[in-house]
């Protein structure tokens, strides 16, 4: 080949060297932008769980009832009735969660300079260029002399500040301003530095640690437990709960065997006026005792109230609701003996039972709030409000005789059977504690605890983290001391902050007028 | 130097003495209240009185915009710290109310029990919220306007925060039954967060169309925003009737008994000529937004001229049209009567009445399936026969629909009097650089009180539900607006998005913001439906 077609031969471009597809990945995935648009798409995906009733929400079936069947099979399809358990939002929060930890990486580095390798020296022209920065004389009878005075007023407002000497090569300028690129010139200056709040720069970290653990133990939660709920009515045992879950306007329920038993042994509810009803507008808390008894740990007793859930193994138990029908917590008995005789006044608890002093025993059986008897003549109750309350005894003689006593809160006439005095008594029920017949209980099953972390440990992190990174700013100031004559020195005072920028204007001040306030002193 | 430290501290104590004296005052009126009892101001009437500063200090500053005077801006910002001391004595003052209202029930009926007195913390309902969240963006306000240069804040802030009370004074201050499950130390740390959020989200919002008014966003444009949403408020309040039937229905109440608070009735009572002043009134608010788009795209003056005459007469219109509503529900008398006339002539609303019925009944699917719109319409007609004669109207039972015309007619306000003088107003305020500041500084402290509400409503909820987080609606809600502050200070730092992008964020934020807090209360269902 001769020279010129060598020449002409059109050189083989170096081809770029191609990045690596992880690399690509990695960097977009670590992208800001990507964050933002995911950010923007999950409050999208939320707002349509918002719009769109979900199908654990009370009113799902009616509202699901109403829907053309066209919404029903697209809505549906689409996974909208149960938006935030579906694949697609989990996968969205995955990828979020990885964005943050990738951008967070990606980032740390260029925060962990300031902290580091703080900028301690700068040229006269990046000074000039910060937002906050003037030029003042200072006098003093040394160069380190002017550098304590600013380093002073420095640290009265509150920077932790440090005095360096510092050599630059710059270029020679001719009058038109031009630079000299043949003449290098050296130059050694005093530098005071002042920073506060440089941890500051890491707030953000924390916020994007704090998060993936909520997240991360949230989801944890979600994958090892459930939800269920046990009735507790008193003198009951049990030892399953039923699992709950939706399917759209279906609510399932399974029974799941806990490795332990619990005993109601009493339920409670402190109304505000005592002699209301026991609706939730009368109530101030209810309170239901439990007694779990577990073959591996023993026998452990806990008093679940509103705001107060107990836990155990990985159970969490809380005061849910209550059967709306009504009974007593204790009863008081008013005896007038058939035969004359004094009076005598009993209380007995729910289940309980206590005996006279002729021997006979009074158990307290039953409560019926509204008394009346049935289409098959048997004493039932019409509803669950107080309106004809009474209790149902069984009364055992001392001679072993056993009597069902009506016992009415109204005075009920002694002609009617079942106002008729019995086993030597006319019975009345003068006043009672009223309790609901029922408390539910919601039980929610974390082994793992996962959401203890995520909540308290992600939780409270990221409000403290929050509250450093906007409550705290990271404030930086530059003095560059040159000398102008003798005792004369110019400084070149700059400042900047990352956050509050008006604050930090403030305090810039603040320091000027100190510096130049040791001037004058 | 120690001479200058004194001077400036004491400057800094003067500029933040009308906050510090609001704290003295309030506490000295709840000093008051303990000392003298039940005969003490009301809360309502604070109340009443922050609402009348608010508004008055509003206009002072305003004022102080057009024609600059060291008076009224000093009378400016001293009405508005008047209006927050009467905005936190109303809700002390109420929170001995609501103690000594149970405690006498608990004792005449012969319960000695004495609940601690956090229990009676005023953020049981929306009233109580919007009291709490007007005195957020008061306060915050106040704080902001320490700097010479930001008092200018509170002509944009202030009405705000006289909407909120307004809204709160259509919502009743009657105490209600704290439902049980709210009785906890939780309360008064989440609700108080979202208060102070809320009012530091209000002041952003303000801060940003302060900025996009300094940044020279056409007034028309403004125009076009704020009369499509007065748009939408006619078009949605009445359960759209008023541009399909040209009527606008009142809501109803019936009592709740003696000393509680009245419900909603399913039945709507038509107000007369007020759905056709509304009408009207929307069409030229759609006529106003049409010729001012011509106007902005196809630079037409006449357009622009025409958008500037049907936006005087729209106001005009909003006005006449908000008081024929007012006063129909004022002055109408026999509801009974005149309801069964209307129904005879239009018997549709016994359908949506009766379903209205059954969906609080909590049916399953199938058993609300299965009735008939004949059966629907008999549960109606047996609702009406019982309580139809005791159904009464109020403003209270329409208090967002009322809130919203009222917040419609005072944004159609307010774009006329930015398009008065508007150069003028413009060199008034302060520079871009210093609102593009004050906004990411607010959007930053409402982004971190958001978090906060978040975190401390999860571990609040996870101690009462049994679940930290359920996607209930006020939840998601408010998760959406904590979103979109992310998302701000996201895109400042990712793309460097300042000023005008920023502005646009902070009102999409606060918007959210405004619907975590109404919406979800009254459209959406949830837990949170209480609040």
């Amino acid at each position: 080949m001769s020279a010129a077609e060598e020449t002409l031969k059109a050189s083989e471009v170096a081809k770029p060297n191609s990045v690596p597809i992880l690399n690509r990945v990695l960097d977009f995935l670590s992208s800001v932008r990507v964050g933002v648009v995911l950010l923007c798409v999950m409050v999208v995906l939320a707002m349509i769980g918002m719009l769109i009733m979900q199908q654990n929400v009370v009113g799902f079936e009616s509202y699901y009832a109403g829907l053309t069947p066209a919404e029903k099979v697209v809505f549906g399809y689409l996974g909208f009735f149960d938006i935030y358990h579906s694949w697609y939002f989990n996968a969205l929060l995955l990828i979020l969660s990885l964005n943050i930890v990738l951008a967070s990486i990606d980032h740390f580095p260029s925060a962990w300079e300031y902290i580091a390798r703080p900028k301690i020296s700068a040229t006269r022209d990046w000074l000039l260029g910060r937002n906050q920065h003037t030029v003042i004389s200072v006098y003093a009878e040394s160069e380190r002399e002017a550098a304590e005075q600013i380093k002073s007023a420095f640290v009265a407002n509150g920077l932790k500040s440090q005095v360096n000497e510092h050599s630059y090569t710059y270029y020679e300028e001719d009058p038109d301003g031009r630079k000299d690129f043949s003449k290098i010139l050296s130059r050694s200056n005093l530098y005071v530095f002042g920073e506060s709040g440089k941890w500051n720069r890491m707030g953000a970290y924390i916020v994007h640690v704090a998060l993936p653990t909520l997240f991360l133990g949230h989801f944890v939660a979600l994958q090892t437990g459930f939800d269920a709920t046990v009735r507790m009515i008193p003198g009951e045992t049990t030892s399953t709960i039923e699992k709950l879950d939706f399917d759209l306007d279906k609510k399932l329920e399974f029974n799941v065997q806990l490795p332990f038993t619990i005993d109601c042994t009493d339920i409670q509810q402190k109304l505000i006026d005592e002699k209301g009803g026991i609706d939730v507008t009368n109530t101030l808390d209810w309170r239901t005792h439990i007694k779990i008894n577990d073959p591996q740990y023993g026998v452990t007793e806990a008093d679940v109230s509103l705001n107060n859930p107990f836990t155990y193994r990985g159970y969490r138990f809380f005061q849910a609701q209550t059967i709306p029908m009504g009974s007593a917590r204790t009863i008081t008995l008013d005896l007038t003996p058939e035969n004359g005789g004094a009076p005598a006044k009993i209380e007995i608890p729910r289940n309980g039972s206590t005996t006279l002093a002729d021997g006979t025993t009074v158990k307290f059986d039953q409560f019926l709030p509204d008394f009346t008897l049935n289409a098959q003549g048997k004493p039932d109750t019409r509803s669950g409000d107080y309106n004809n309350p009474a209790a149902v005894l069984s009364v055992i003689s001392p001679g072993g005789e056993a009597t069902r006593v009506f016992a009415f809160a109204a005075n009920i006439s002694d002609k009617i059977p079942v106002g008729a005095p019995k086993a030597g008594y006319k019975w009345r029920l003068s006043s009672f504690e009223k309790a609901p017949l029922a408390h539910v209980l919601s039980i929610k099953y974390d082994p793992f605890n996962a959401a203890f972390i995520a909540w308290y440990f992600g939780g409270f992190g990221l409000i403290g983290a929050l509250i450093f990174v906007f409550f705290i700013s990271h404030k930086r100031a530059w003095a560059m001391i040159e000398k102008t004559s003798e005792n004369t020195f110019e400084v070149t005072l700059a400042g900047e902050a990352n956050r509050n920028h008006m604050g930090f204007e403030d305090k810039f001040k603040a320091i000027v007028t100190a510096v130049t306030s040791y001037e004058r002193g | 130097m120690k001479e200058v430290d004194r001077i400036q501290r004491r400057a800094t104590f003067r500029s933040y003495l009308p906050a510090i004296l609001v704290f003295a005052g309030a506490f000295l009126m709840l000093g008051l209240r303990l000392q003298i009892g039940a005969g003490f101001i009301s809360d309502g009437a604070f109340m009443m009185l922050a609402l009348a500063c608010y508004i008055l200090g509003a206009l002072f500053q305003l004022t102080n915009l057009y024609a600059p005077s060291e008076m009224a801006q000093k009378i400016g910002l001293w009405s508005a710290a008047l209006g927050v001391f009467f905005n936190l004595s109303s809700w002390l003052v109420r929170w001995v109310g609501a103690y000594d209202l149970e405690i006498s029930k608990m004792r005449e009926s012969g319960n000695m029990a004495s609940p601690w007195i956090f229990r009676y913390v005023p953020f049981a309902n929306l009233y109580d919220l919007s009291l709490a969240f007007a005195f957020g963006a008061g306060i915050a306000t106040l704080l902001f306007a320490h700097r010479k240069n930001f008092q200018v804040l509170a002509a944009f802030t202030l009405p705000l925060a006289a909407l909120i009370l307004t809204l709160a004074r259509f919502i009743g201050n009657e105490f209600i039954d704290l439902p049980p499950v709210l009785d906890s130390y939780w309360r008064p740390i989440h609700v108080g967060v979202a208060s102070l959020s809320y009012g530091i989200a209000l002041v952003c919002f303000a801060v940003a169309v302060i900025y996009l008014l300094k940044d020279k966003v056409k007034v028309e444009a403004m125009a076009i925003w704020s009369s499509i949403f007065s748009v939408a408020v006619i078009a949605t309040i009445s359960k759209f009737s008023v541009f399909t039937e040209f009527v606008y229905r009142a809501g109803l109440f019936v009592p709740g008994g003696e000393g509680k608070k009245p419900f909603n009735a399913p039945f709507r009572l038509d107000i007369p000529y007020a759905g056709v002043a509304l009408a009207i009134t929307g069409v030229l608010l759609v006529g106003v937004v049409v010729a001012f788009c011509i106007y902005i795209y196809k630079n037409n003056e006449a357009a622009g001229k025409v958008g500037r005459g049907l936006l005087k007469v729209a106001f005009t219109a909003q006005i006449i049209s908000l008081a024929v509503v007012i006063g129909g529900i004022k002055t109408t008398q026999n509801i009974y009567p005149t309801l069964q006339q209307q129904l005879a002539a239009n018997p549709g609303q016994y359908l949506t009445a009766g379903m209205a019925i059954a969906d609080k009944q909590q049916l399953s699917a199938k058993e609300y399936a299965a009735i008939t719109p004949m059966q629907f319409e008999q549960i109606a007609k047996q609702y009406l026969q019982s309580a139809g004669d005791k159904m009464f109207l109020s403003l209270n039972a329409n208090p967002v629909e009322i809130a919203a015309l009222i917040t419609a007619l005072v944004g159609t306000l307010f774009v006329l009097i930015f398009g008065f003088k508007t150069e003028q107003l413009r060199e008034r305020l302060p520079s871009l650089e210093s609102l593009d500041s004050l906004m990411y500084k607010t959007a930053c402290l409402a982004f971190a009180g958001l978090a906060m509400l978040l975190i401390t409503g999860a571990i609040w909820a996870n101690e009462s539900w049994g679940r930290p987080w359920g996607f209930d609606s006020k939840e998601t809600g408010a998760l959406i607006a904590w979103l979109t502050y992310a998302a701000f200070l996201h895109t400042r730092i990712s793309r460097g998005w300042k000023g005008r992008s920023s502005a646009y964020f902070a009102v999409i934020g606060f918007l959210l913001v405004i619907f975590t807090y109404l919406g979800v209360s009254y459209l959406l269902p949830g837990l949170h439906s209480y609040a």
